[in-house]
């Protein structure tokens, strides 16, 4: 193995790693590789590294250099990369603060024994070796398709880290997984858009449309859906429903809300319904098909109306506020945040 | 990778850094707007949408950060209001390395066509690279998700009855 060679020079030099690396600053570090060698040229396999370098002391900060980098994952192995293509250094301006860190690191891990300046490097980084990485065997070291390969790398692992943060991120795909993000951007928009709705005057604006609504339109602009223990509703009882609800929210919020509650039905906007049931595939209880009404209503759709339904459905993990059980009450955060704005609204 | 994180920075403030801004904000439209006004409820929602917004983007790194700069922006333009951000030392640099890929046809189709749609809902995203966006796209949903904690923390405690 190649780096069995390297380890001699980097055991003897970790003592000169060592001390200089708290007084390295960024300045010192790009003046080193731009005096030294010039790398992109040294590209060919198997060369000792001793013959690339002037001297042990260049030898063993430039060991020094490339191993700094080289104490973190490979995320580093891709920003190390710029350095290969001239003209690259650019990129190493972009993380900044790392660059700092990376630095700083340096002093306190001992870099691992193979931190090697193998010029050829293997095909495979193999994640004990690390290679230095300005040229991969077989792959081109065309500075385009080094920074190219850079770019996809740092995507990569962008996409890493967003598939943390979104929920359902096991996703191997990268297609879906970049599917899962946005729309877990769109649900997240859509959250705030429901809740600063259902704060102050949501429930206002809504009952003002529906009672304006019920005289223009034949069914109210509210449709309401049943569960399961509804199944059996005709269109009727469900207009019927519908038409209580209207006039209930006419007088009293609190009264609409309760008459919903014990038919076991929540109140929510069209919009996050609709986001329910295409959001999440997954719904035991099918929704009752022409249960949800879209409803046109006189002003922006936002507020066209509040369809009601009450599924089984969730909506990704946590957020179950919006569910509807078939049996029970629901506690739709739309509902209680109705009630909520009722309170808030009357002075 | 814990290590690649690093050199990602995606912290985002406590929660009630956010809810102060919030509950700022709120109180503002508040005074601003008496609370009997039916017609234009429509307008109030948006207001209270619009300070959420707001309120997120300035808590969550102030100009720092490029979606918050573009929210910012798009919303004191709709009152006509100038915003005020502190000048960065523009990576130029960047810039001309991203230029010089585009040359390149070796962009995965897939990535970029998702890209462009993430450029349609993080605000400030039409003029990033694909990796500085994702960077961004991180950002954002972090805050998102906090404002979204916030305010259905205030829901709840004020849904009390």
């Amino acid at each position: 193995m190649m780096n069995s060679s390297l380890l001699t020079p980097s055991s003897s030099s970790s003592s000169h790693i060592q001390t200089p690396s708290t007084t390295f600053d960024h300045e010192d570090f790009l003046d080193q590789i731009f005096s030294s060698a010039p790398w992109p040229s040294v590209v060919d396999d198997a060369h000792p590294p001793s013959d690339d370098f002037h001297g042990h002391d260049v030898d063993s900060r430039n060991q020094q250099i490339m191993m700094m980098p080289l104490n973190d994952g490979s995320s580093v192995h891709a920003l190390y990369n710029g350095f290969s293509a001239s003209g690259s250094l650019p990129n190493f301006h972009i993380p900044q603060g790392s660059g700092g860190g990376l630095m700083n690191q340096q002093g306190q891990t001992q870099p691992p024994a193979s931190a090697s300046t193998a010029t050829g490097g293997t095909v495979a980084a193999p994640p004990q070796s690390r290679t230095k990485v300005r040229a991969r065997r077989g792959q081109a070291t065309d500075p385009h398709s080094i920074a190219e390969r850079l770019r996809r790398e740092r995507i990569a692992e962008r996409m890493k880290a967003l598939q943390e943060l979104v929920p359902n991120g096991n996703k191997t795909d990268k297609a879906s997984m970049l599917d899962e993000i946005i729309d877990y951007v769109k649900f997240l928009q859509l959250q705030v858009k429901v809740l600063s709705m259902s704060r102050l005057g949501g429930a206002a604006s809504v009952s003002s449309q529906i009672s304006e609504a019920g005289g223009s339109h034949g069914n109210a602009s509210s449709a309401i859906a049943g569960g399961s223990q509804t199944a059996g509703n005709s269109n009727d009882s469900i207009t019927m429903t519908e038409h209580q609800v209207a006039k209930l929210m006419e007088e009293d919020m609190g009264s609409a809300m309760q008459y919903l509650q014990g038919k076991g039905l929540c109140l929510m906007p069209i919009s996050l319904a609709t986001a329910i049931s295409t959001a999440t595939c997954h719904s035991r209880n099918p929704l009752i098909p022409g249960a949800v009404a879209d409803v046109g209503g006189p002003s922006s759709p936002n507020l066209s109306g509040m369809t009601i339904q009450s599924t089984n459905t969730t909506m990704g993990n946590g957020n179950g506020k919006l569910n509807g059980n078939g049996n029970g009450v629901t506690k739709g955060s739309s509902s209680i945040a109705v009630k909520e704005a009722v309170s808030v609204s009357k002075p | 990778m814990a290590s690649a994180d690093k050199l990602i920075n995606t912290d985002v403030p406590e929660k009630d850094v956010f809810a102060l801004h919030f509950l700022q904000s709120l109180s503002n439209l508040k005074t601003q707007n008496p609370l009997n006004s039916p017609a234009k409820s429509i307008d109030r929602v948006r207001k209270i949408k619009k300070a959420a917004y707001v309120s997120m983007a300035r808590a969550a790194g102030g100009t720092s950060r490029l979606w918050s700069r573009a929210l910012l922006r798009r919303a004191a333009k709709d009152d006509n209001k100038s915003v005020r951000f502190s000048r960065r030392k523009r990576k130029v640099t960047w810039k001309i390395s991203s230029k010089r890929r585009k040359s390149n046809n070796q962009r995965a189709p897939v990535v970029e066509e998702a890209a462009e749609r993430l450029r349609n809902l993080v605000p400030g995203g039409g003029g990033m690279e694909t990796s500085k966006l994702m960077e961004e796209t991180a950002h954002y949903i972090k805050c998102l998700s906090m404002q979204v904690k916030v305010m259905q923390c205030l829901v709840d405690g004020l849904s009390q009855k």
